[in-house]
């Protein structure tokens, strides 16, 4: 089974480091961006089974990238985990719309992050 | 008064009887028509002038009968409002010596005239109590009419001075009462719109107003509260809006009391304090959570190798310097904003300061091969100034221009002094990334980075904030910046000079 790819994109690089080691410790392949213009690019150029983004982040946050994928036909079923450190910042509507599987509060458990990931995954598998 | 109440008898009589014989003669014997001539004519006429010498006499006693009783009246009344005497004495001390004259003497006061004395006296002593409680409460009304004139005219005072915007209104809706804020909110004429139904001159967006008045007057609730949007002077204000209603005393609305007070300054602060929470919220709870991730992969064994760890443990080591570094700065900031922090303020040396957070500096910038260029000593330099807190400045100012300018640039730094101003100024120039020209006017607001400028290096956007804090709320000075995105950046503070303090060596 090929391995599966996820875009991880954060300002901070050491939040982008240590999810890559756990992602990569577990078999993914890990792709990154430090921002939003990089993050949609890279995501229409390798196709990632998943994206986990950062909200706050110079020039486009990560609402706006979100907001993007999905305008885009190449893009637009990718999942989505948004990695927050601001609570409340999306109801639960705005979710729905813009089909975020999942919002992780910063601190957050990478493991937690990687049980989320591979939920996704294994619903899309099925479904 | 025997004799004269005789006479007065017996010439009643005579004069009764005269005008008896006279009148009988003449219509008998139309006696007056004969004159003299025979004896029933010379009767009639003798009747006739012994009837008019009676009448004449009688009107003489009558007449002094008058002046007499008038007299004592006049006397009785003169004695009474005196006071001095409570009793009324029988006599006639009370009679007129002018009219009395022959008469007193014999004349004493009839017990009719004691009796008219007496009511005279109860009447005139129970009118003058009433008259007395009457002019007593009148008084009373007066003072009470003053005090109600004073307090009216302070109610209106007061209303009139109060920044908040007053309305009173009937239960028809017009106008009976507003202040001057009001007029200035709703641009109208108190005098020329009073009794005037307000919505005669409420009119466009502030028409949501009277509505909030009429519901409210029928809402049967005592008040209502709602937040109002208006445009004031072409700046959106919002109001916070209290109507009362107003009662008569059968429990009835009569009137509606509006209230507007501008809260437009509450929600700024109250929308800064929700971004400021929200801002620290989000940079306490980036290093957190590379502490956390970072900390949790270590104990879960994710770290194979000991150079792994090591790199793990420098991240969790450093972000929590960063966490520290933060809190720091937050409290710095809110105990100089909030004014707990302790100053001590001393004259002191720029030159000298500057020294000291140079040699803190160096290393910082030996690392990226920057050049740092110091001052030339000037003569004079002293400021009078908290030495930790403008140490704090120039270090902030120093670490700012070494962090964002690339390897092999420079860092100069200046002091100039401006006696005829009575300034010391102090300037740090880079040749780092600039600033881009429509992001300077924040430069030194709270947690504000530049956007462009992140990737060069960490930062809490606090630093700058606290150099403004320091020299502008703490010494009263001024802060600059001057920039040039790829050229560099000039940023600077100018302090008091201590001139006239005593100068102490730093």
């Amino acid at each position: 089974m090929a391995e599966k790819k996820v875009l991880v994109v954060d300002d901070e690089i050491h939040i982008i480091h240590v999810v890559a080691i756990k992602l990569r410790n577990n078999g993914y392949e890990v792709i990154s961006a430090d921002n939003g213009i990089q993050a949609f690019e890279l995501a229409c150029e390798e196709k990632p089974d998943v994206i986990v983004t950062d909200f706050q982040m110079p020039g486009m946050t990560g609402l706006q990238l979100v907001e993007k994928l999905r305008q885009c036909e190449q893009t637009g079923d990718i999942p989505v985990i948004l990695l927050t450190a601001r609570n409340f910042v999306i109801s639960q509507q705005q979710q729905k719309d813009l089909q975020i599987s999942q919002c992780l509060s910063k601190p957050f458990s990478p493991k937690e992050l990687l049980g989320n990931i591979e939920d996704i995954l294994y619903h899309k598998t099925v479904g | 008064m025997k004799l004269r109440t005789n006479s007065y008898a017996i010439v009643t009589a005579i004069v009764v009887c005269s005008l008896l014989v006279a009148s009988f003669t003449s219509w008998r014997y139309s006696g007056i028509g004969a004159g003299w001539q025979n004896w029933y004519g010379a009767l009639c006429m003798t009747a006739y002038c012994v009837g008019a010498v009676g009448v004449i006499w009688l009107g003489w006693f009558w007449l002094k009968l008058a002046r007499a009783i008038t007299s004592i009246a006049r006397q009785l009344k003169e004695e009474l409002i005196a006071e001095k005497r409570p009793h009324v004495e029988c006599g006639t001390k009370y009679l007129d010596p002018r009219f009395t004259r022959g008469f007193a003497s014999t004349v004493k006061k009839p017990a009719m005239i004691k009796e008219l004395n007496e009511t005279i006296e109860d009447n005139f002593t129970k009118y003058s109590c009433h008259i007395a409680q009457l002019e007593k409460q009148n008084k009373d009304l007066q003072i009470q009419i003053q005090l109600l004139q004073r307090q009216k005219a302070n109610t209106e005072a007061i209303i009139y001075s109060l920044r908040d915007a007053v309305i009173v209104v009937d239960e028809f809706d017009r106008l009976l009462m507003a202040n001057e804020a009001a007029g200035k909110l709703f641009h109208f004429d108190f005098k020329s719109s009073q009794h005037k139904p307000i919505d005669e001159f409420i009119t466009g967006d502030k028409s949501k107003f009277v509505d909030f008045l009429s519901q409210t007057k029928y809402s049967q609730v005592e008040a209502t509260r709602h937040e109002i949007e208006f445009s004031q002077d072409e700046t959106a204000k919002i109001f916070d809006c209290i109507i009362s209603c107003v009662y008569d005393d059968r429990q009835q609305v009569c009137g509606v009391v509006a209230v507007l007070h501008d809260i437009t300054r509450e929600k700024q602060i109250q929308q800064i304090k929700n971004d400021f929470v929200s801002h620290v919220s989000h940079e306490l709870k980036t290093p957190l959570a590379s502490i956390t991730a970072y900390s949790e992969m270590l104990a879960d064994g994710d770290a194979d190798d000991e150079e792994t760890k090591k790199q793990f443990y420098s991240v969790i080591q450093n972000q929590a310097k960063r966490l520290n570094r933060l809190i720091e700065d937050i409290l710095n900031i809110s105990r100089i904003e909030s004014g707990l922090i302790k100053i001590e303020k001393k004259p002191m040396s720029l030159t000298i300061l500057i020294e000291e957070q140079l040699q803190m500096i160096k290393s910082y910038a030996e690392e990226k091969s920057i050049e740092i260029i110091a001052q030339k000593p000037i003569v004079y330099d002293q400021v009078y100034a908290d030495k930790d807190m403008i140490s704090q400045v120039i270090i902030n100012l120093l670490s700012n221009a070494v962090k964002y300018t690339p390897c092999g640039g420079s860092v100069k730094i200046d002091t100039m002094v401006d006696e005829n101003a009575g300034t010391a100024q102090v300037t740090v120039t880079d040749t780092g990334v600039g600033i881009p020209k429509d992001e300077i006017e924040h430069i030194f607001d709270k947690f504000y980075r530049v956007d462009a400028n992140k990737k060069q290096a960490k930062g809490t956007g606090l630093g700058l904030n606290l150099v403004k804090q320091i020299i502008e709320k703490v010494h009263h000075g001024r802060v600059f910046v001057i920039s040039e995105p790829g050229v560099g950046s000039t940023f600077g503070f100018e302090l008091p000079l201590a001139i006239g303090q005593a100068v102490e060596a730093v």
